[in-house]
Order: structure tokens, then sequence, then C-alpha cells
């Protein structure tokens, strides 16, 4: 799967495009999937990128209303999203998919769905 | 932690009287190491199903999750052999059923989970099976081909109730025929302890489950205490300090203590996220929303408030102070047999109103899950561990009295 259907990023955050590919999906599951299966370098080098650029990218997207983003802020706010979920990965874990010491996270099943609030729902 | 700037407590403060020191609770609990054997004896397991889970009121939905007319829950409920129909009524009630067609047995909702959420439309249930209608409100309303019965009394073949009520929009059922306690009276204390909060207001849940190969009294005691968290959580909570777990309360058959701690070594992105919520006077931290009978002095390191409701229920109140951004989270253990249990973990959050809080949110719902996968990992050791017979006593120390209570529950309802 990849996300080559996603806006640009918007103006002012292009240095950040090389990882939308890799690492912007748009949901929780599609986010874990991605993180189980990279490595500590490409943890390491999306961190080296990305944390300068937190502030920013977060400044920006308090700036929008949740329900309001316009495409390229969509594309912004998966990266930021994926960055927020990667992050303790290189801060926390040394670089391991896995947190050290753990239940397999495969087992545990986010009952909310892809976006929180909604269970697992017919509706 | 000394703060001895602060007032001691006003001696007719409400609730008081829950309050016990630690040399209280060693003597009223005791110091003893405690048995294993009601973990890992199957039949004391069967003894629990009919003598505990089938007496006492079990949390099983929130209101938020059925907000308008019709909307549904089917929950299994394999402790109590009972697949369960939590509706709200068109008079906007909300009540229980089995969810079992009164024609043959058939459940009236099929699902394919523990749990499924759904909306009856035009307030009514059918059973695929021959299509039985009933209403939201439990009656059966209509059924084909009724002529060819002979005679069938309807009025008497409507959905099987099940007692159920509402606290704090928390949903409880009671599988008795009739109810020893009225939810109210079975709550006691706690309800007035932890009434008054906003729960509904966090209506943005986050919400795990898995299922673990261990006895359920596993699960709730690793997730009934503080002492494990400096080793266990050294990954996902680095440096955790101070921590004190204190203000210990006895409930009745439900018990509850406070964490308070000085925080821990945030990491360089935790604090650009924690900044968002912390930020924002929707999200940030809330002492002043608590309960006045929790935190009571307001200390500013307070972080959550961990009970234990009987029999398998944990809210972990925290108004923002712990994790930031989280107004509480909750823990439920339900027996899917002697070894094997149904553990669901949900994080509530008030709504997002912009895109930066609600990456936020990922961000500390996302170390809380991770928190949540290093608790998970001791369960399953554990239960081999006493099945094994190398141990016939755990040792408990002050920090885990509520285990110790919880047994004394269990017990004197095993007795009963």
């Amino acid at each position: 799967m990849t996300m080559s259907h996603l806006a640009p990023l918007p103006f002012g955050f292009e240095d950040l495009a090389p990882f939308v590919e890799k690492w912007a999906r748009p949901t929780e599951t599609g986010r874990n999937a991605i993180r189980w299966s990279a490595s500590a370098e490409e943890f390491a080098d999306f961190y080296a990128t990305f944390m300068p650029r937190l502030a920013s990218a977060l400044e920006r997207l308090d700036g929008v209303a949740l329900d309001a983003m316009n495409e390229g802020e969509k594309t912004l706010f998966l990266l930021t999203a994926a960055f927020a979920e990667a992050a303790p990965h290189h801060e926390l874990y040394g670089g391991s998919a896995e947190v050290p010491f753990s239940f397999a996270a495969r087992r545990f099943v986010p009952a909310h769905g892809d976006t929180p609030s909604s269970a697992k729902a017919m509706r | 932690m000394n703060h001895p700037s602060e007032p001691p407590r006003e001696a007719g403060r409400p609730l008081s009287h829950l309050d016990r020191s630690v040399a209280q609770i060693r003597s009223e609990l005791g110091i003893d190491p405690v048995s294993v054997d009601g973990i890992r004896d199957p039949r004391i397991y069967a003894l629990e199903q009919e003598k505990i889970f089938r007496r006492t009121w079990l949390k099983v939905a929130t209101t938020s999750e059925l907000p308008e007319t019709g909307d549904y829950k089917v929950k299994e409920l394999p402790v109590v052999d009972t697949s369960l129909l939590v509706v709200r009524g068109k008079d906007g009630k909300v009540r229980a059923f089995h969810n079992v067609c009164t024609h043959r047995g058939n459940k009236v909702v099929p699902n394919a989970d523990f749990e499924t959420l759904g909306r009856a439309r035009a307030g009514v249930v059918t059973c695929r099976f021959h299509g039985w209608v009933f209403g939201t409100d439990g009656p059966l309303r209509s059924v084909p081909l009724e002529e060819a019965f002979g005679t069938l009394d309807k009025a008497c073949l409507g959905l099987r109730e099940i007692n159920c009520e509402v606290w704090q929009g928390f949903v409880f059922v009671n599988l008795a025929e009739e109810p020893e306690q009225t939810l109210a009276d079975y709550l006691g204390d706690f309800g007035t302890l932890f009434a008054g909060y906003p729960y509904e207001e966090a209506s943005t849940i986050f919400r795990y489950s898995t299922v673990l190969e261990c006895n359920w009294k596993v699960a709730l005691y690793a997730f009934s205490e503080g002492y494990h968290v400096p080793t266990i959580h050294a990954g996902s909570l680095p440096g955790f300090r101070g921590i004190e777990h204190a203000d210990f309360k006895l409930i009745g058959p439900h018990a509850s203590s406070t964490i308070y701690g000085a925080g821990m070594d945030t990491a360089a992105s935790t604090a650009q996220f924690a900044g968002v919520l912390h930020a924002s006077e929707h999200h940030g931290p809330r002492p002043d929303l608590l309960p006045p009978g929790i935190n009571p002095t307001r200390r500013p390191d307070f972080q959550f408030e961990l009970p234990n409701i009987f029999p398998n229920f944990i809210i972990h109140l925290a108004s923002g102070c712990g994790y930031p951004g989280m107004a509480y989270f909750t823990h439920q253990f339900w027996p899917l047999d002697h070894g094997r249990t149904l553990w669901e973990g949900i994080n509530y959050f008030r709504p997002a109103r912009t895109a930066a809080e609600r990456v936020a949110q990922f961000h500390v719902n996302a170390l809380h899950r991770n928190a949540w996968l290093e608790d998970t990992a001791t369960m399953e050791d554990s239960f081999v561990g006493i099945r094994s017979g190398a141990i016939d006593s755990m040792q408990l120390m002050d920090q885990e009295f509520l285990i110790r209570h919880a047994m004394r529950v269990q017990q004197s309802y095993l007795a009963a």
C-alpha cells in the first residue's frame, strides 16, 4: 500500500516529504503495521528529521479545527500522527519495533477501530 | 513526599470514615502471605461464577456508547453464560435483555465478537432465524404466520429483561432474579466518592482488548497496585520519581487509593505533545474537577485514583493530572473460563478541537498502550508460575492492599 495519493505537504514542510510514502497512514492499524516493520535506522532517520520540525508541525495543526483540515494539512496530520507513535521507539525503546519486555502487540486489538470513539460497530 | 505547608484534613470531612493509615490497613487486613488457591483451583472459579458474577453488579457499557434512541450494544458474558443486549429505548431509557429470541433461543442480534455496537432503526430488533420482531423496550411486536401457532401469548414472550441501572453514565447489570441490593446500595460510599466528575464529557475513547491465558484475578491484581511501576514500566515511563501510593480507603466490597508522583524523565517528543494538551483549558490538568474526597488537599503531584470496584472493574480517575490530557481510564477483567480472561482497557479523553490536540492524544494514548503491553507481559507468566505449584502463597506489601482486600471480599462472597 502506498500513500502516493496523499496531497503534498503544506508550504514550508516540503523537507518532510520523503517520509510521507513510508510512514503516513490513515489508521492506527496501518500505522502499527509500518511501525512493527521499521528498523532502528528508519526510526532514527525519521526522528532526526521530524523532531526539529515537531513544534512547527504542531503549531500549524493547532491552528486548524480537526474537521476543517485541507488536503495538505491532512497529509501533515497523518505524518505527525505516525511520528507521535514512532518517536518512543527511538527515544525510549532503543530503536526496537517492539516495546521491550512486553506482551505481543499484535494480540492487542484496538477495538475502537480506525478512529477513536467508534467501537467496532455495525452502524 | 512531604507537604508540610498543607493544612491537616478536617475531622468532619465527608467520607473521612473511609480513610485508613498503613497501620490500620495492616491491622484490618493482616500482613501474612495469602494463598494462591483461589487463582489455581478451577473449582473455585465455578463457585465464583455462581456466587460472585451472578450476584453482583457488573459494568457492561457507558451511556455515551448509546447516545441515540435505538443504539445498542451486544456483549458476550461467558462467565454467566449470557449474551447481553443493552439498548436505549424510545423513551430514552437504557435497558438490558438476554439477547435471546423467545421463540427457540436464537440470538436476536448476531455478533461475531465479544462486543458489538449497532443501531436498531425503527425501534425494533428482528431475529434472523424466523423473523420475530421485538421492540427495543422489550415486548414481542410481531410473529410471522402467527395464526399457525394455534395459540401464542405474545404478551408473555417479550425479551427477557435483566436488572440494569446506571451510575454516573456507567451501565451496570445484575444477573440475579432479584438483586440483593440496588446499584446505589451496592456501590455505597464508592458511589459518593467518585460521583460528580463529568465522565460523559470525555467521549473520545481508545479501547483495547486482548484474551489473556490466565485466571481473571491474575490480571485484576496486576493492575491493582503501583509497586510495579518503577520496574515493569522502566521502558515506557522511565525515571518515574517519588511515586507514592497513598490515601488508602476501604469502602465495603470496594477499595481505593491514590497514586501521587513527582513525574518522570519526559522524552523530548512527549514534552511537546503534552504541551499542546497542557496549554489547553479544555485538556489541561483539572484537579478542581475531582470529587472532593479524591486528592482532598489538592496536591499538585496527584496522578490518578486507583480503586477496585468489586468484582472486576477499575476506574483510574486522573482529570488530566496523570497522563497528559487523559480524563480517566478503565480496566475490566472478564473471565472466559478458569484460565482465560478478556481484558479491556479504555482511555477516555475530552474531544479534540484542533488537529494538534488529536495527534497529541494519539501520542499519549500510544505511550499508555505501550505501558499496558508491559503490564500484560507478566500475567500469563504469573499464571503458569502459580499453576506449577512452586509457590502456595503470595507475599503482599502495603501498596498491594487492594489485592489483599479483594481476596477477602471474594472469600466472603464464596462463603455466603
